[in-house]
């Protein structure tokens, strides 16, 4: 990966090289440039052999000589220069923070700002970071936090002036909440645990982590809290990183799996992070329609799916990442032709302890799906 | 259809019966158009415009409709309606203004403006109602005899009662309303009667059109063009086109003798072996007996069963289209717009059989699109069926949802809502299949909203060609302003950002590069821009 951790000079060269390469062109008596790789969706594709979605090699550029891009391309260098600013100051703020300190008139008898909207300024936020190679945390910009961390787990974090040790495994009933950023500022201190398990929902972490399941079985346990936050795909990243098997535990249905096939894959959006915050080498514990078979209570417990959940399967039938394994072709279609699904809740219709049992067995005879 | 069944001839003379007029339309005002303040209005200008515009047009002359609204010291509004039409026999007058569905209209079937026949009579009785006053008339025939009366309706004989009857010397012609109501309000929203004029103006370019508004102030909608339209043509009914109510009605007026030779003389394209087919499908009803004796459900049945039935589909000739020149006319004269471009469609038909033809045009520039509190002008979309403005319920509109269809980002338009485009669609057809009484939208039939959207689709890629012909063709002074707006900015940040030269030095190097090589640049520039468009030209046409 591109930055080390709590060293910004590394990107803030990139920054003052982009600008310099600009001096340098107008120097020259040229327009000065900005190139980076494409994002829509044409130039998303997934590499096979490593297992993730990336951005393709379609290239953009724009150039301030042309009516068309001057307006774009002068914003970028504010959105860039402000980043600057940020990483000197060693202050952060969110993309929103940026927007407002972007949004003021031109002057000089200028009528219009220099942005007006934050949808003009997020976009140019993405690109610096695909022209830079870089995540917008490397350039002072946090997203909200979301997900949840218990486990043997010891890190060191340098912010705001103080340095912190945060043990994972003294964090009560709440966990410890994982910040946009990993990298910067953050460093592992210890990691002593034999695999990580990702569980889709608060409730079900709430109950291994009531359950002590970490600490009997030696895992991290995470929770995304649905959808998972870049901080929290990245954090698993990590953890992958030291050879840590990574298991995931979602409902049975598309909106579940499908979050699963975003911490293993990456998504669309996020193309342009590719290996940063994909975990190809995840692994799938459950729910499966097939534990219907294995566990007949679940029969009982299914509920109806609803359009969304079935759109959704549709839509994870087109993509050739899915239909390459035969497993999921077969649960997917499963889930639309019976319109049922199974909540990971379900698992404590026979008593409340069961979840951590499923997935004790699930391990010990390695049913998993890829 | 239980609403249309209201609506219809027979059964309201029925109702006539059992209630009095005055019962019947407080009972069915609503659907008559006379719902709320500002609508009531709208209705009421409008009877009076369309009954003036068709008069006009009957009689080969190129209409002038003066409309003149004035708020009375006791809170009513006085309604002054004057045109230079043929004006109205004496002898017809009463027949015309003050009996309910007696027009001329109502017994013919062919593409006309007002297709109900509550017409002028509605208002006169709604007036009376209101106020308590009687309506007056004045007509000329043009013949150097112009005559008076007051009008008021007997309304519990539904019959004209005249007063105040006098003839005097006079070269006036035309017909001349005067009338007072409550209950009703002006106002310019977008339903009101100063955009109700304007828009029939642009749909009705042959039309001189004055608007004297409450406050005293003038507005001429300008004639722009000599030509009148032409007549529409008296065509026979296509089956697929008629509603249990129709048939009802049409059957009790016939002569026929019997229902099969009924069919058969009043329907296009219906043979006897065609009502065989219908009578082995119905044999409930007796197809030998009298029409006048069908009843509603026997002609339910009947209805239903030809819309099984395979028909060739009407002839199109009856169709009276405004004309793509006739609109483009009208909308540069009403909007002054920078660009116009009007679609030329050929007809389609719907339900199998009933013909209609879509007539789009786009308008941007000018006083194209709807002002917006105080941030310029947004987008805006003009319904018509035939030449008639729809003003009311444009959520539930076929035009509307054909509008909201368009991808407009792909037309560079990047925000319709806040760009200045007018939309202009008419629907031409002998049925206007309306969602309801009130006829103010059209169904959204799905071949009838397709057929909206290309049309629309057509002139938006016309619009588009001139928004980017609009950049390229841009002097070169203007392109320079634009990107000079930019250069204090990005040399000041450009400075920060690369952490060397100085904001001054930047500035001076750029604003000499624009200065002095922005020609050529600009030229390599077009190039790529030229290319680009064409590219997404064809992309447009495999997508459609």
């Amino acid at each position: 990966m591109k930055k080390k951790s709590e060293d910004v000079t590394p990107v803030l060269k990139k920054l003052e090289e982009l600008g310099k390469d600009m001096v340098e062109d107008i120097g020259m008596g040229e327009s000065p440039k900005f190139e980076c790789l494409l994002r829509s969706r044409s130039n998303i594709v997934y590499d096979e052999d490593a297992g993730y979605i990336k951005l393709g090699d379609k290239r953009e550029a724009r150039t301030f000589l042309n009516v068309g891009q001057a307006k774009k391309f002068m914003q970028t260098v504010a959105v860039a220069s402000k980043c600057k600013k940020f990483l000197k100051e060693n202050s952060h703020t969110s993309i929103r923070g940026l927007f407002y300190q972007l949004k003021f008139t031109l002057g000089d008898n200028v009528d219009e700002e220099l942005f007006s909207e934050q949808s003009e300024s997020n976009p140019l936020v993405e690109d610096l970071e695909v022209a830079l190679d870089v995540k917008r945390e490397d350039l002072n910009l946090n997203t909200d936090r979301k997900g949840v961390v218990a486990g043997n787990l010891v890190l060191r974090d340098k912010f705001g002036g103080a340095v912190d040790e945060i043990d994972c495994s003294k964090q009560g009933r709440s966990g410890w909440m994982i910040p946009s950023d990993v990298d910067n500022g953050m460093e592992f201190v210890s990691v002593d645990a034999e695999y990580v398990l990702v569980v889709e929902k608060d409730a079900l972490w709430q109950r291994l982590n009531e359950d002590k399941f970490w600490k009997k079985e030696n895992c991290i346990l995470i929770s995304p809290k649905g959808q998972s936050s870049r901080g929290c795909r990245r954090l698993i990243r990590k953890l992958a990183d030291r050879k840590l098997p990574v298991l995931c535990f979602t409902d049975c249905d598309a909106w579940g799996w499908y979050i699963y096939w975003t911490i293993k894959t990456g998504s669309m959006n996020l193309a342009y992070l590719g290996s940063d915050i994909a975990t190809p080498e995840a692994k799938f514990i459950g729910v499966t329609m097939k534990d219907i078979i294995d566990y007949d209570f679940l029969g009982k417990l299914t509920i109806k799916t609803k359009d969304v959940d079935l759109k959704r399967a549709e839509e994870m039938l087109t993509y050739p990442w899915i239909t390459a394994h035969k497993e999921w072709v077969e649960e997917l279609k499963t889930v639309l032709a019976t319109k049922k699904k199974i909540e990971q809740d379900a698992l404590q219709g026979p008593r409340l302890s069961f979840v951590g049992e499923y997935v004790r067995e699930k391990i010990e005879n390695k049913k998993f799906l890829p | 259809m239980e609403e249309e069944r209201e609506i219809n001839g027979s059964e309201i003379f029925k109702e006539f019966k059992e209630y009095s007029v005055v019962e019947f339309f407080k009972k069915n005002r609503q659907m008559l158009g006379f719902a709320g303040k500002v609508r009531s209005l709208t209705t009421i200008v409008n009877e009076y415009t369309t009954n003036s515009l068709d008069a006009c047009e009957e009689a080969g002359i190129l209409p002038e409709v003066m409309v003149k609204i004035e708020e009375l010291p006791d809170g009513h509004m006085k309604v002054t309606i004057q045109d230079n039409g043929p004006g109205i026999p004496p002898s017809h007058l009463g027949k015309a203004m003050g009996m309910m569905l007696a027009g001329t209209k109502f017994h013919r079937y062919m593409q006309q403006r007002g297709q109900q026949g509550i017409g002028g009579a509605g208002c006169t009785l709604f007036s009376q109602m209101t106020t308590g006053k009687s309506t007056k008339m004045r007509s000329g025939l043009g013949d150097g005899k112009v005559h008076e009366c007051d009008m008021k309706i007997d309304v519990k004989s539904n019959q004209p009662v005249i007063t105040n009857q006098m003839e005097f010397m006079g070269n006036f012609r035309g017909l001349r309303v005067e009338s007072e109501f409550a209950d009703v309000k002006y106002d310019k929203s977008e339903h009101g009667v100063y955009e109700y004029l304007k828009r029939t103006a642009m749909a009705n370019p042959h039309a001189q059109i004055t608007l004297m508004e409450p406050t005293g102030e003038k507005h001429v909608f300008q004639r722009a063009s000599d030509k009148i339209p032409e007549k529409p043509a008296e065509i026979q009914p296509h089956p697929l086109g008629i509603t249990t109510g129709d048939l009802v009605d049409i059957a009790h007026r016939t002569d026929s003798r019997k229902l099969s030779s009924f069919l058969v003389n009043t329907f296009s394209r219906m043979s006897s072996a065609k009502v065989e087919e219908l009578a082995k499908l119905v044999p409930t009803v007796n197809f030998e007996k009298a029409p006048k004796d069908l009843k509603w459900p026997e002609a339910e049945a009947v209805v239903n069963a030809i819309k099984t039935l395979k028909w060739i589909a009407p002839p199109t000739d009856a169709l009276r289209p405004i004309g793509s020149d006739q609109i483009e006319k009208a909308l540069r004269n009403i909007l002054a717009p920078e660009f116009v471009s009007v679609s030329n469609r050929k007809p389609k038909v719907f339900r199998g059989g009933v013909p209609f033809v879509v007539e789009a045009a786009i308008a941007y520039g000018g006083n194209s699109g709807r002002a917006r509190n105080d941030e310029g002008r947004g987008g805006d979309i003009i319904r018509y069926a035939n030449r008639v403005p729809l003003m009311f319920d444009a959520g539930g509109c076929a035009i509307t949802e054909a509008v909201k269809n368009i991808d407009w980002k792909r037309y560079d338009i990047k925000d319709f809502e806040s760009e200045p485009v007018t939309v202009f669609a008419n629907f031409v057809s002998v049925h206007v299949p309306y969602t309801g009484t009130g006829k103010q939208a059209i169904t959204n039939e799905e071949e009838i909203v397709e057929e909206i959207r290309y049309a629309i689709m057509e002139v938006a890629r016309d619009m588009q060609v001139y928004l980017r012909g609009k950049i390229r063709e841009m002097d070169k002074e203007t392109k320079k302003k634009i990107i000079m707006r930019y250069v204090k900015e990005l040399s000041m940040d450009l400075s920060d950002l690369a952490g060397e030269s100085t904001p001054a030095d930047i500035e001076k190097k750029l604003v000499n590069m624009i200065e002095t090589k922005y020609e050529k640049i600009e030229g390599e520039a077009e190039e790529v821009e030229k290319v680009e468009e064409v590219k997404e030209g064809e992309e447009n046409e495999k997508e459609e």
